[in-house]
This record gives structure tokens, sequence and C-alpha cells, in this order.
């Protein structure tokens, strides 16, 4: 029986550390932490609830918009504001912006290097690769000389002796498995994703003005339309917009969605490994009727419990029964005792470190060893995400989902149950982003349909002014987060913030145990794990991955 | 072994002398640098290697890692393959654990003194450190290591800077900045996070010119903090005008007036957003309609609240202003002076008699 | 007709010099110009947009205005603290601090006779009496601090020396946001100084009737005969 511990776990956000207990090659037990705090929701304490939005948006900088999407509407619930569709809209842009970013950032960037080997690359054959390039979609630079000046780049790099970020890669473990050529592919499509991946975002500039980190407003959205000025969005700000979706779908449709299927039909022995939990959180998103109609959404709401598709449970984000977070093993101090669960409404966070002084060597995991809480749902540990969007959206017998998830499934030979995995959630997540880029286009028309109906209107007043309000209010602003089920709840209280949760994907999903010992999703998703080299530990990289792991979100 | 400097690689990549050229011109001028200095920079790519780059990731929410991927020129494929060595980034390199600690200590024992350190993120210092660990080691233990053989120091954002928001009040984990814990000079990048290009601007700066930007009292440098965002900004004849949005979305924003009465803290905010602007000069926050947070200055976080002109004064409520504290005191004052008024009157009423009766009188027999 | 003299007999006293005087209706000026245009730098009102950038410039005068008040104010008070070295007794800086065990006695009985009125007797002093010289002496440590944070913020947008001298202030306090905060509320004890200023002079000419008001447009005081024998 061997320990192994990554930490840091890299290619991905924050600090998160793995320890795992491997037996005959096999992973045995495992054990998440997150290793870094900063203390978000105590220092949101006493606040301006209108500037809730800045302060939790700066969880993160990878899913920067959501925490500010959820927070502004946590405070919109409270005090029952309601946002012009033109500001709906806008959202809604911004979410799928940030959504298609984040996504092929985390497949090339993030989630790549644990399928692809950089060095093998270099024995690849230019022309071989620009035959399977063609063969999988028209993307326009596919010809041999592309290839071959890409690969005198990598040869370059690699014979200068400085590596760099692919310094000390697992290159040459028997886990690749992708031929030489696919390996290339690969490699160009990641310094393409990379010099792309900052064209989308700036439709976060042109409507929140920055990425990372766009601004936000309680009541709408900070830009005004107005046709006939140059200081407002007007026609050339909305055509960048069009034309940056434009090349978003080009994007996903023939690099992103043809480079996932080709990699995944050569592991497909990994729709067998990492399912870890059979539980799905959903609470949705893409509002197309306002957030109060549920039943409107793009994304829609509900949970799935042990992997069983023919029945959606409905999920309420106020109901004290529901959502809970436990701290039995994480790194806080409940006023009524660690063993009993909080809704986040009541939530407290109050530190109370019990591990080993640092530097150390090992957690002591049989008490508290994580600073994240433990979520749990009617107290089921719950998986978030895209597999759990795309399941509930599938059970929900929506049709667009399940058009392109049986189209993907095909197109690998494999069956429903093969998206219980590592590969699984990683092929979910490329086919929301297909579905997500389209619906931009849809939200994009939607909008100049309403501007030309005449309705400019981004913001409602009503509620702005903190006389206004009532002396107490609780509300709770839910998402779906690229990484999945988000969820701020907040409390009024003399026109100040009395109190402050969040309850983030990574949250659900990197936790550690509960009350009960029930296992969250890492740890639960690296059981029966091989592991080829234990001193290399590429497969847990590629089931934790397949998570897109954002700590500093998961803690905040 | 191939030449390893820019110059060589951008040879090799078929580039002519006068694409390499027009680079440095690039360079220089993301530097701020006069057309002069172009031959600096060319000479510089040429003959170095690619400089080591360690980039340490503390307390942070990775938007500063995130706005460097964002730059546009140079683009940042370029920066990691041709212009530096990143020899070790928790967010984008291949290995992990104990294969990407590795990465850290070669570079700090084979370019001891010779490598470029990047920081995002501030440090946790109560507690021993255990609200940031990596690799079981504290933050603190961590930078402290790496700056002893540091050539230079960049303070990434508003984190390493000055302490960003997890040094909020009241500053739950003791975040620190890390000028505050090296004693050496730190060039501070301040924002939430910096400018994507300005990132790229100060790296270039550190490695063509082999030392540090012209710098501020606060370690900024002043090529892109030396000017407010309100000095900048195209809105600022607006300003000068006394033409200002009252409140969101009306007839005044959508004729994108000066956003000062909203709460627009241009005016005492240092970055370059008004010229450079953001994502390849497309917008920043002011065109976009939201006032400038002053995202770059040191304790921004409890300047707020946001939307009205004055922060709130320290220990009064978020409502509390400087001038509502002073109209209750002036009411209260007039009051007070009017009441003593009255009790003059009734209190020394003898007094005033007396000095009545004992001034000149002047009578008049006729 | 004839002419009965029933009052005691007063001397008239030379107390306000020429720069005394001047310093102060300047100082009461270019104060009241700082505290309006302050007030309005702070609280812009908002006009309808009927006219365009281009055609008005109302917020920047009221902003030059600011800093010219500033200067003058400035230099105003400087000129005061050098007629305070070589002034008359009455212009000295030294009377604006209470030192001696009298002058602190004096003190307390200004308080009981002219703020609470326990004693009803009126206590007649011939420069500033120790209250009212504290109160000034709090003005003029505010007026520094005023002109500290104002030039302070000043340097940032102004190339002339006397700002720049200023520029460490802004650190200092944390920032420009930092600065104006303080610059702005500071601006209220201005107001609170004036409203009771004007008040207590008024107040003392009133009581006492000794010609206060008219001391500062003159420079002459009157003193009764017994009470000035009293002191010297
Ligand atoms: C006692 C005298 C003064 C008073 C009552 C006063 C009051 C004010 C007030 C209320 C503001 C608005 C602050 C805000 O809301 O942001 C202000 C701004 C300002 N004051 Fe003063 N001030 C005084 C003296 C000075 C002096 C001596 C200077 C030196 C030049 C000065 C320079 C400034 C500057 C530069 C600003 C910022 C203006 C801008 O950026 O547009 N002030 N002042
Ligand atoms: C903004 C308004 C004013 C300010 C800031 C102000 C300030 C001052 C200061 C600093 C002094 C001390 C003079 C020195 O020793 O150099 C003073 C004294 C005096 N002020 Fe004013 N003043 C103001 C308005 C007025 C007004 C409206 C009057 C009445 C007409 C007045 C009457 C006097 C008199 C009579 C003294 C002498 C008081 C004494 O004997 O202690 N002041 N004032
Ligand atoms: N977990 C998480 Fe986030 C996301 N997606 C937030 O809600 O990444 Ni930074
Ligand atoms: S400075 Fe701002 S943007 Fe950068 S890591 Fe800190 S919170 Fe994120
Ligand atoms: S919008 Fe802000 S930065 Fe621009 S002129 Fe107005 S106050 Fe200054
Ligand atoms: S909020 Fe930050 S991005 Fe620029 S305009 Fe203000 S410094
Ligand atoms: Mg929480």
């Amino acid at each position: 029986m061997a320990r192994i511990v990554v930490d840091p776990v890299t290619r991905i956000e924050g600090h998160l550390r793995i320890e795992a207990t491997v037996e005959n090659g096999v992973i045995t037990d495992a054990y998440s932490a997150g290793t870094m705090v900063r203390g978000f929701e105590i220092i949101l304490r006493g606040r301006d609830p209108r500037d809730a939005w800045a302060f939790a948006e700066r969880a993160c900088g990878v899913c920067t918009t959501v925490h500010a999407l959820a927070s502004v509407r946590s405070v919109e619930d409270a005090l029952d504001i309601h946002i012009p569709p033109n500001a709906e809209l806008i959202r809604n842009l911004m979410y799928c912006t940030q959504m298609v970013q984040d996504h092929v950032v985390h497949f090339y960037h993030l989630h790549a290097l644990d399928w692809v080997d950089v060095v093998n690359a270099l024995s690849a054959d230019p022309t071989e690769t620009s035959a399977l390039a063609k063969s999988i979609s028209r993307w326009p630079k596919t010809s041999p000389q592309y290839f071959a000046d890409v690969q005198n780049r990598i040869k370059r790099f690699v014979e200068s002796g400085q590596l760099g970020i692919f310094k000390n890669g697992y290159w040459g473990h028997p886990q690749y498995k992708l031929p030489p050529a696919a390996n290339l592919m690969a490699v160009a499509h990641y310094l393409e994703a990379l010099e792309w991946q900052k064209e989308l975002v700036k439709i976060h500039a042109i409507f929140g003005g920055k990425n990372p980190h766009p601004n936000y407003l309680v009541g709408g959205v900070p830009c005004s339309i107005n046709l006939d000025e140059v200081n407002a969005i007007n026609t050339e700000r909305l055509n960048h917009v069009g034309y940056l979706i434009k090349g978003a779908i080009d994007i996903v449709e023939q690099m992103y969605l043809p480079d996932l299927l080709a990699i995944a039909s050569y592991y497909k022995d990994w729709a067998a490994i990492g399912g870890g939990l059979s539980n799905y959180l959903v609470y949705g998103d893409l509002p197309m009727n306002g957030v109060r109609d549920v039943d409107q959404f793009k994304f829609p709401r509900g949970a799935i419990l042990d992997r069983n598709l023919n029945e959606v449970h409905e999920v309420n984000g106020r109901d004290e029964g529901e959502i809970k977070e436990y701290i039995s093993h994480s790194w806080y101090r409940y006023s009524v005792g660690d063993d009993t669960g909080l809704h986040p409404f009541d939530g407290e966070t109050e530190f109370n470190y019990t591990g080993p002084k640092p530097p150390y060597e090992h957690l002591n995991v049989d008490e508290k060893y994580s600073w994240l809480k433990t979520p749990r749902w009617k107290d089921h540990p719950m998986e978030v995400g895209p597999l759990a969007r795309m399941l509930v959206a599938y059970a929900h017998g929506r049709d667009d989902v399940k058009e392109v998830v049986h189209e993907a499934l095909g197109h690998l030979g494999v069956g429903v149950e093969a998206l219980f995995s590592t590969l699984g959630r990683t092929a979910a997540r490329g086919l929301e982003t297909r579905l997500a880029v389209h619906w931009m286009k849809e939200f994009y028309d939607d909008l100049i349909t309403h501007i030309k109906s005449g309705d400019t209107r981004t913001f409602t007043q009503d509620m702005w002014e903190p006389e206004t309000w009532p002396d107490v209010a609780e509300g709770v602003g839910m998402s779906e987060a690229p990484r999945g089920a988000l969820a701020h709840w907040i409390r009024i209280k003399d026109r100040k913030i009395d109190n402050y949760q969040l309850v983030v994907p990574t949250t659900w999903n990197a936790s550690p145990r509960d009350a009960n010992g029930q296992r969250s999703a890492y740890e639960s998703s690296l059981l029966g794990t091989p592991v080829a080299h234990i001193d290399q530990p590429l497969e847990i990289l590629r089931t934790i991955h397949s998570f897109d792991p954002c700590l500093a979100c998961a803690v905040h | 072994m191939t030449d390893p400097s820019i110059w060589g690689i951008m040879a090799q990549k078929g580039y002519s002398r006068r694409d390499f050229l027009q680079f440095c011109t690039y360079a220089a001028a993301l530097s701020g640098l006069q057309s002069n200095a172009v031959a600096e920079v060319a000479q510089q790519f040429t003959t170095k290697p690619r400089p080591p780059v360690v980039w340490l990731h503390f307390q942070e929410c990775t938007c500063c890692s995130e706005s460097f991927i964002r730059a546009s020129h140079p683009i940042v494929a370029d920066v990691l393959l041709d212009t530096l060595s990143l020899d070790y980034t928790e967010t984008l390199q291949a290995a992990a654990g104990h294969q990407a600690e590795a990465c850290l200590h070669e570079t700090m024992r084979d370019h001891h003194g010779d490598y470029i350190l990047l920081v995002e993120g501030s440090v946790p210092m109560s507690a021993d450190g255990v609200y940031c660990t990596i690799g079981g080691r504290s933050a603190e233990d961590i930078l402290k290591e790496a700056a002893e053989g540091a050539a230079a120091i960049v303070a990434w954002g508003s984190c390493a800077s000055n302490g960003c928001i997890q040094a909020a009040r009241p500053n739950p984990t003791n975040a620190t900045p890390i000028h505050k814990i090296l004693n050496r000079p730190v060039i501070n990048v301040p924002g939430c996070p910096p400018i994507a290009d300005v990132m790229t601007g100060v790296v270039t700066h550190l490695l063509v010119y082999g030392r540090a930007p012209e710098l501020d009292s606060r370690g900024r440098p002043r090529s892109f903090y030396g000017r407010r965002v309100h000095d900048t900004c195209y809105r600022r004849p607006y300003y000068d005008a006394g033409l200002f949005v009252a409140s969101w979305d009306d007839e005044n924003a959508r004729r994108g007036y000066c956003l000062y009465k909203m709460g627009c803290r241009g005016p005492v905010t240092y970055n370059a957003c008004g010229v450079t602007k953001w994502n390849e000069g497309t917008s920043f926050p002011i065109q976009s309609g939201h006032g400038c947070i002053g995202c770059s200055e040191a304790g921004f976080w409890d300047n707020g609240p946001f939307y009205q002109h004055l922060a709130a004064f320290p220990g009064f409520g978020i409502e509390a202003t400087a001038d509502k504290v002073g109209t209750v005191a002036t009411v209260a004052t007039a009051g007070a002076l009017g009441a003593h008024a009255v009790w003059t009157n009734v209190r020394k009423h003898k007094a005033i008699k007396a000095t009545i009766d004992e001034s000149v009188n002047v009578t008049s027999d006729s | 007709m004839s002419i009965t003299l029933t009052s005691p007999s007063y001397k008239r006293i030379y107390v306000w010099e020429i720069p005394v005087r001047l310093f102060h209706w300047l100082n009461a000026a270019s104060l009241i110009v700082l505290m309006a245009t302050g007030y309005l730098i702070g609280h812009p009102a908002t006009l309808s947009h009927s006219a365009e950038a281009y055609q008005q410039y109302w917020f920047g005068n009221v902003r030059f205005i600011h800093f010219v008040a500033g200067y003058v104010f400035m230099l105003n008070l400087l000129i005061r603290f050098y007629w305070g070295l070589v002034g008359n007794r009455y212009a000295r800086l030294r009377t604006f601090f209470p030192k001696t065990k009298a002058e602190i006695r004096e003190l307390w009985e200004v308080l009981r006779v002219d703020i609470f009125e326990f004693d009803r007797t009126a206590h007649p002093t011939v420069g500033h009496n120790q209250l009212a010289s504290l109160s000034y002496l709090i003005l003029f440590v505010f007026s520094v601090f005023q002109i500290a944070t104002g030039f302070g913020l000043y340097a940032a947008m102004s190339d002339g020396w006397v700002a720049s001298l200023f520029g460490w202030v802004v650190p200092v306090l944390g920032g420009d946001g930092a600065t104006r905060v303080w610059h702005h509320g500071a601006m209220w004890f201005f107001v609170l100084f004036t409203l009771v200023h004007i008040y207590i002079v008024a107040y003392h000419d009133y009581v006492e009737g000794r010609g206060t008001t008219s001391s500062m447009v003159g420079g002459w005081k009157f003193e009764r005969e017994d009470v000035l024998d009293r002191k010297d």
C-alpha cells in the first residue's frame, strides 16, 4: 500500500491537494483538500449589498463573471427586483461568453496535456497530420506545411533545452495513446486556441468594460444602448459582438468538437473509469423569461439520484431542508456543533485550523483536513457540472440536448452509460459548449429584435435606493457556472449585508467527507482508478481535471 | 544546438530581419520607449537565451494569469515559446506535485541570481501560514526562498502589490502584499487584474533592458501608472462641462456623460485603462458605462460603497458619509447656538441691562 | 440741553493691526469660496443636457476657482504666521497657545461665563480670550491639514512647485481616494467654526458692548479703565 500526495495539483485554479492510497496499482481511497482560504464570507459582512458582486466576482478570475451574476441575482431576489429583458439578454450573452471561453481553455490548456504527448508530436508526419485534420473538420489551417512549421517550432523549443511549462511533464508515459499525427494536431490547436481565447471575451469588454472581472449592476447591466450615440452600445459595438460569436461558433464546431471526439476515440477505456457519485444536481440557468420562470431556462433545473434518468427531482434553494453545508472535516467551527449541517441562510464562517503546522508531509485525514465546507442536497453527495447539466436536460427530454448527446455517443460507438465517467465528463463539457455557442446567436438576435422594437432599457431604478428597502430581506442567486451549480445566499439587515454565503460548484465536487463519512465527487471518482507509475500521477490528473477544479472558487 | 536567442528563434521561423526589427519596435513601444531605443531592444533579443521565469501563486483568484494570457501584443504563445522560459506556474505547467516542485527547485538552483520572480496573490501572515500552503509549505516560506535568488521581483495585481480583496476589513487571514515581506525592491503592477498588455509590457521591459522600468514612490512603473484614469478618460470633457449621469441608464447615461456622480473612482485611481484599454483596446470600464471602482488602488475595497462619490467613513456604517455627519452636526450646532442666544437673554438680562444703563445717556430738556 | 455721563470711562485700544485685519477678511472670504466650491466639487449639480460639452466649462471653472482660492488661502495664512512673529502683542503667535496656569484658568472661566453661563458677570479680555485663541489654533491646524491634503491632491494635476511639495501627503493617507475623503470631511470643521465664530462675535458685542465686531474692521476695541488698571 502506498500513499501518493499530489500537491500542487497544477493546471487548475487555486490550491488543491490530493492524497490517495494505492494498492496493486489501483486507488483504494482518496482525500481531496483545499489548502488556501481568504475569508470572503467574513469580509462581505456589513457592506453595501449593491457592492457585493464586485467582491464575490473576485473569488475567481477563471470563471470570472459567474459570481458577479449569482451575487446580483441574490440581491435582486431579496429585494424583488425584475430586470428589463435587454439586461437579461446581455447577461446571458456574457454568461455564454464565459462558459464557451472557459471550456475551450480547459480542454486545450488545462486538460489536453493529460491525453496529448507534446514530445511525441515531434515524430509525427505533417502530411499525415494534415490528412487527419482534414478528415475531421473543415478548419482552414490544415496544410502539411502548416503542421511542419508548428512541428519545427516545437522542435527548436525542445532542443533549446528550456522546456518551460512543458518541463517534467509525463511524456512517454504508457497511458498516452494518441498516434503522433493526432498529438501534433492537438499541439497546433493548443497554440491556436491560446491565441483565440482572448477574442471571445471581448464581449465582456464591450458590455462590462473588461475581462477578467467585467462590471455588473444590481437592477440590470451598466451599459446603455443608444444607436445614435458613439458613447453607448451602438451598431458598431453590436456588430463586434456578432462577429465574435461567429468566430466562436467556428472554433467550437470546427476545432474543439472534432478534436474532442478524435481524442476521445483513442481513450474509450476512460468511459469506464472515474464515474464516482451517481447523484447529479443542477440549478439551471439562461433564463428566457426572467430568472423566476424556471421552466423557461435553457439549462433546466433538477436533481438526479442513483443515475436514474427517468426521474428528475425538484430543487429549491430556499428550502431549509434541501441544501446544507457540513464542516465535520473542514477547518471551521459552527456555533451549533461541528457535526450539524447548516442551510446557507444561517451559514457560519469561522476559521478553526486543526491541521498540522507547515511544513507537513501528510494531512490528518481522520479529522478536519480541508478549507472546503461539504455541501449536501437532502444529505446526498451530489456531482455538479457539465455532466450533471447534460444529464438533467437529457432526463427532462430537452431535444437540443438529446440530439448533441446522441450524435456524440453514436460517433464514439458507446451507450449513454459511458457518460458516467471521466471521459463522459470531458465530453459533456464539449457538448454543452456546442449548445451554448449557438444559443449565443439566439440571444444576440433577440437583443437586436428588441432594440428594433424600440425597447432599449437596460436597468430598472426600482429599489436601487437603500431607503426603499425593507429592514430585513433574504435572497438566493442561483446560476450554472462552467463547473456546475453555483448559488449565493444573502441576508440584508438595516441596508447592510448581515450574512453572505457562497456554495460553489467545486465546493460540491472537491469537498471532504461529510459527518456521515460520505465521500464527495472527487474522492469517490478516484476510487478504482488504475495507476501505472506510482510516482507519476497522470491518471489522477485525468480524472481530477475532468471536473475542471477551481479551488479559489471552492473556498473563497 | 541552435541559436537560442530570440532573434535566432525568429530567424529559424522564417522571419526576416525586417520583421524582427518591427517586433522590436513593438516591444519598445510597449515598454513606453522612444524609437531610438529600438536598437537596444534588438541587441538584447539578439544575444540572450530565453530568461528563466518563475511564477508563484498564493492567495489569488488567478485573474492575473488569466489576464496575462489575454495579451495581444505580443500574444502569449509567442511569449511562452520565444521570449522567456516559464519554468513554474501552477496554472499552465504540465507537471504536477513532486515533478512541479522539482521544476521550481531546479530553476532556483541552476539559475540562482538570474531568474525573474513573478508573484500572483498575497501571503497570509497569521497562524503560521496555514491559510495558504502548497506542497505542505507555507506561502511565506516558499516566497522567501524563491525571492532569495531572484534577479528581479514583480508583484502581479492588487493581491501581491497591495493585498486586494482578502486584505479588506477585517482581513481575516492577515493577507499581506509581498513588498511588506521581502526587504528588497519589488515592482508593483497593481490592478484587479492588471491589463494584459501592461503585464507583458513590464516583463518585456525587464528582459530587454535588464533593469526595472522607472518606478514611482509606490513601486509602480510610471509608464503605466503615472496618470489617473480621470486624466486620460475620454469622458473628461463632460466632467469639466459639468454634464453628469444622475442615475443608471438615464438620458445622460445614454449620451455617455461623466460617471462621477455614480461613484466613478477615476479621479483617484492611477492606471492605464483610458489609454491602453482592455482586451486589445476593445473598451474599459467607463466606456462600457460603469464607473471605475479603483481596482488598482491600495485599499480600494474599503473605499466603498462604490456607487457614491466618497467612501463612507470607517466605523460609521455604509450610509454615514462625511456629509451626513456634517449636516447633522451643523443643524445641531445651529440649534445649540439658538438655544444659547435665548438662554443668554434669560441669564444675562441684568448684566445687559447694566451695560445699557451705564452707557452714555443723552438727555435733552427742551 | 445738558448731557449727563453715567458710564464708567473707557479707553480706546488699537488691537488689530492692518495685516491682521487684512488677513482676517481675506481668510474669511477665501474660506467661504473654498467651502462653496469644495462642496460643489463633492456634489455637482446635474444640469440638463441642453448644452453640449464643448459649449460649457462650468465644473472646470468651479475647480479652477477652488484652486485659486486655495493659493490665496495658503499665502494669506503664511503672511499671518509671519505677522505672528513681528506684530503687536495681540497678534503674536504665542497668544494662541494656552501656557501659563492663569491662561488655563481663564480658559475655564470663559467656558463658565460665556458658554455655560454659570457665572453671570462678563469677563473682558483685550485681545482674544483663551477659549477663542484655542479655537483659532484649532482652525490653523485644520487649515494646514486642508492645505496639505488639498495641494497633495492638486499635485497630480498641477505642474506647480507648491503642489509638488505636498506630493508625499497622498501616499501617507493611503491614496487619492482616502485623501479626498479626509479633505472633504475636514470641510465640515470650517462650516462649524464659521457658524460658531460669527455667533460668538455677535454675542460678545451684544453682551459686552465693546465694539467687538467693528474691531476687525477698524482695529479698535474699548476697555473699561478700571478693568485695565486691574489687569496691568
Ligand atoms: C479649508 C479650505 C478647503 C476646503 C473647505 C476644501 C473643501 C474641498 C471639498 C469639499 C472638496 C471636494 C472633495 C470631494 O468630494 O472629493 C475639495 C476638493 C479639492 N480641493 Fe479643497 N478645500 C479646501 C482647501 C483646499 C486647498 C488649500 C487646496 C489646494 C489647492 C485644495 C485643493 C483641492 C483639490 C485639488 C480638490 C480635488 C478637486 C478635483 O480633483 O476636482 N482645497 N476641497
Ligand atoms: C469665514 C468666516 C470667518 C473666519 C474663518 C474667521 C476667522 C477668524 C480668525 C482666525 C480670527 C483670529 C484673528 C487673528 O488673531 O489673526 C478671528 C477673529 C475675529 N473675527 Fe473672525 N472669522 C470669520 C468671520 C468673521 C465675521 C463675519 C466677523 C464679524 C463681523 C468676525 C469677527 C471677528 C472678530 C471681531 C475677531 C476678533 C475676536 C477676538 O477678539 O477674539 N469674523 N476670526
Ligand atoms: N467552482 C467554480 Fe468557479 C466555476 N465555474 C464558480 O462558481 O471556477 Ni473559478
Ligand atoms: S489582483 Fe485581483 S485579479 Fe489579480 S489575483 Fe488578485 S483578485 Fe484576482
Ligand atoms: S467618467 Fe470618471 S474618470 Fe471619466 S471623467 Fe468622469 S469622473 Fe473622470
Ligand atoms: S476599475 Fe480598474 S480596470 Fe481601470 S477603469 Fe478603474 S482601474
Ligand atoms: Mg461558502
